[in-house]
């Protein structure tokens, strides 16, 4: 068999994870109506075949639960981590290229949104918007958009002084066409790492904004939930509540953190040929 | 660069929330430490540390005008004397009233009171103490309704007489609650730090957050507490439950969720309360009001639906699986208490709540779903988010009315929104106090909405019954009215009645109790797991 090399090795990579994370996600989609159900017969079993990651106070099945919940969670993450994107690269491209003024007030707008504390802002604006799957997004979009926002800034001013765009500027080329044409290719590696590298970000606090109880209710299978519903089972001994569905929220992110990785790496021009 | 600067940041902050975890967790167990060596030596003798939940902690203190005794969670306030008390079978007894009557109009109140009770700064309790205690809350309370006292007013040191608006024949209920403060020593802004009181007990020490050490007044007039020091812990149930396992407190809250637990030299005990729980059952059909919120609900509108929802729910089931076995089934909003009407009373019958469900038009679909008129049965219940017990008696009544063909989804609401909500929909409530008023708010028409405060209802001839037991000028009597607004044998608001209000269990309060110690009997507890244990403090003892 022939020997792939380092390339093709992370291009499996990067599939088999977007794979992995896709299965959960549309297994989660199918256990949710599970992942509801009580069954007060069958309260605070250990994991055992039949339920391999035991059932909690109210009879529920922890595997559907914690499958519904990565799945909902990816899927906030998804909505929230393109929201945060999008505003990212229109507000970095818009700030670099219309002029100090609007640079000002972009650059002004991110030192504001940066110097809250994340999770204190995602809680305000989620309260403000009715708590809920509504509230959850909206505080996750809304905040998690200023790194990438910076990044893309940057990137835009160094290439603006780029021969290839100075050329086509003395051209007479319009605005819109250069952003078009010549900015955006430049941006799409950056764009896309720092996409897929917000969706730790978005999911952890989902995640921590729901344990505090300013997220999702708690009848709703969300790993946050789960997680704080179990801190109050942890003294009498019930370490499965807590344990598998922490540990497959840290692998889930890791999944996306190694994702995001390998796809800069594989789109990176200084790295691209390696 | 940037995502390495963020993996960077990612296991700072990690750390971080470690090292935090662990100097938190040494915190306290280092002032636990120090406080257990302190308790250990008077231990066993006279002196007793009690575990409550952090809720339970006075926010703004120890003054009854802002809730201290009285409000929602109702108590013997312990630093202060109140006139009237209310005895273990829930009937009126004597404080530092020596004796009470009420004028044939019900509108005077005359109270004497005992002449040998001292505040403990030395000066007399006086009938112009009680007197200014009374204007006072009415004036500054922020959590008892005080609009039936006009005023009170003392005319000589031992007699006091309230002036009403209107007949109030639970008066003495309310003089149960409310702690006499001393004129002379009032200040609104620091009498709850620094409270001057009559009672069996006074504030040592109070660390916010932590602790509040309770010394006993060596004056008190009357028998002397056995308890000479009580100390109470403010903790989570997890805390308690830890604290209990270490040995460190007397007696700690714990819940069903614990109850499972053995826990060496201590026992569970468990206490019958009123501490119910229930759902309203909106009685009137879908539509807006004039605030423009939904009120009303189509398919609880029909009395028979809802009389099948009383009958059709097996509420003992409930107790095992949901509180461990620790509750009562509930039938009222005051099962047991002096003002019960046992009619009230219901068995549990599926066959015959879904007889009439069939008879209301509600007849089963093919999914086990009943329909009417392309209509499926359907209930949101609503409960309070991130209350376990509420959750989960939500979940097993969903379970239930699904067996009866009632599709049910429950959600988690935070108060906010909750009360609007419960106007149109079922909510999961938890009531319980220690006077019949409690009747009067659930099921009294307000103002000129016609309708009861918390959820659709209405019933000119309940309204008639409580209406006359609060004017009624014998207590004894006004106890009979309170029943028949339950059920008079033709209408009420039981089984047979209209049924606005259904009610589940009963939820009996635990607690670890130290082998060895003696608690005095329990009047059954109020809604509210908190300073009701430690009622009758001064008569615990160790043995």
């Amino acid at each position: 068999m022939k020997r792939l090399n380092r390339r093709q090795g992370m291009v499996l990579l990067l599939i088999g994870a977007a794979v992995l994370l896709a299965a959960v996600t549309v297994a989660g989609i199918l256990l949710e109506p599970r992942a509801m159900q009580t069954d007060f017969s069958q309260t605070n079993r250990m994991p055992c075949p039949e339920y391999p990651f035991g059932t909690d106070w109210m009879g529920r099945d922890m595997l559907a639960r914690t499958l519904a919940g990565l799945s909902l969670s990816i899927r906030i993450g998804l909505l929230t981590a393109a929201v945060s994107a999008l505003i990212a690269l229109a507000l970095g491209i818009a700030s670099a290229t219309l002029g100090r003024k609007v640079d000002a007030a972009v650059s002004w707008c991110i030192d504001l949104v940066m110097g809250i504390p994340h999770i204190l802002l995602v809680m305000l604006i989620s309260i403000a918007c009715g708590r809920g799957f509504t509230g959850v997004v909206a505080g996750v979009a809304l905040s998690h958009w200023t790194g990438l926002a910076r990044v893309i800034r940057g990137e835009v001013i160094q290439l603006r002084q780029a021969p290839y765009i100075l050329a086509a500027q003395k051209l007479g080329v319009s605005k819109g066409r250069i952003v078009r044409n010549h900015l955006l290719p430049h941006l799409l590696p950056q764009f896309l790492t720092g996409l897929i590298l917000l969706f730790p970000h978005a999911i952890l606090h989902e995640a921590s904004v729901t344990f505090l109880g300013f997220g999702l209710p708690s009848e709703q299978p969300a790993i946050g939930v789960i997680l704080s519903e179990s801190m109050q089972y942890l003294t009498t001994g019930r370490w499965w509540l807590a344990l598998f569905p922490g540990l497959m929220l840290i692998l889930a992110v890791m999944l996306f953190a190694v994702s995001g990785e390998r796809l800069r790496r594989l789109l990176d021009p200084a790295s691209v040929h390696e | 660069m940037a995502d390495f600067a963020r993996k960077g940041k990612w296991w700072g902050a990690l750390l971080l929330c470690a090292a935090m975890a662990v100097s938190a967790l040494t915190g306290c167990s280092g002032g636990a430490d120090a406080q257990n060596a302190q308790e250990q030596s008077a231990a066993q003798t006279d002196t007793v540390v009690v575990a409550m939940g952090p809720t339970s902690e006075p926010e703004a203190g120890f003054d009854p005008a802002f809730g201290w005794g009285a409000g929602e969670h109702v108590h013997e306030p312990l630093i202060q004397s109140t006139l009237t008390v209310t005895n273990t079978d829930l009937t009126i007894g004597y404080d530092l009233a020596t004796d009470y009557s009420v004028s044939e109009d019900g509108l005077t109140w005359t109270v004497t009171i005992r002449d040998d009770a001292y505040f403990t700064d030395g000066e007399q309790l006086t009938a112009e103490n009680v007197a200014f205690t009374y204007n006072t809350v009415k004036q500054t309370s922020s959590v008892n309704d005080f609009t039936m006292l006009d005023r009170a007013e003392a005319t000589d040191d031992t007699t006091v007489v309230f002036h009403m608006t209107r007949p109030f024949s639970i008066w003495p209920y309310t003089m149960a609650v409310v702690g006499i403060v001393p004129e002379h020593a009032y200040d609104s802004a620091t009498y709850g730090i620094h409270p001057v009181g009559s009672g069996r007990y006074m504030l040592e020490q109070w660390d916010r957050g932590q602790q509040v050490i309770l010394t006993a007044n060596p004056n008190y007039y009357g028998e002397q507490p056995k308890m000479q020091r009580v100390i109470i812990l403010f903790m989570e149930e997890d805390a308690a439950f830890l604290a209990a396992q270490a040995g460190q407190v007397d007696v700690a809250y714990t819940s069903a969720t614990y109850s499972g637990e053995t826990v060496e030299g201590y026992s569970l005990a468990a206490y019958d309360s009123v501490d119910n729980r229930g759902i309203n059952l909106p009685a009137v059909p879908a539509g807006t009001d004039r605030e423009g919120r939904a009120v009303g609900n189509d398919f609880t509108a029909d009395v028979r639906v809802r009389r099948a929802i009383n009958i059709g729910i097996d509420r003992q089931e409930m107790i095992d699986h949901v509180l461990n076995g620790y509750g009562t089934p509930a039938y009222s909003i005051c099962d047991q208490l002096p003002w019960y009407n046992e009619a009230s009373e219901v068995e549990y019958d599926p066959e015959a709540a879904a007889a009439l469900l069939d008879e209301a038009g509600w007849t089963l679909g093919e999914d086990g779903v009943r329909m009417k008129d392309g209509v499926r049965a359907e209930l949101n219940l609503l409960y309070s988010n991130g209350d376990s017990v509420r959750q989960a008696l939500a979940a097993d009544l969903a379970n239930q009315l699904g067996e009866l063909g009632i599709a049910c989804t429950i959600e988690g609401v935070g108060w906010d929104t909750a009360y609007d909500r419960a106007l149109s929909e079922p909510l999961l409530w938890g009531w319980g106090a220690h006077t019949p008023m409690e009747l009067y708010n659930i099921y009294h028409t307000i103002g000129e909405t016609s309708s009861a405060q918390y959820s659709p209802y209405s019933n000119p001839v309940v309204d008639a019954y409580m209406d006359e037991a609060l004017a009624s000028a014998d207590l004894e009597q006004s106890y009979e009215l309170w029943r028949k607004a339950q059920w008079d044998g033709t209408t009420g608001v039981t089984q047979d009645g209209d049924i606005p209000w259904v009610w589940l269990v009963n939820v009996s309060h635990l607690y670890w109790v130290r082998d060895g110690l003696q608690i005095a009997e329990q009047k059954i507890h109020p809604h509210g797991h908190g300073w009701s244990i430690v009622n009758n403090v001064d008569q615990w003892s160790w043995s």
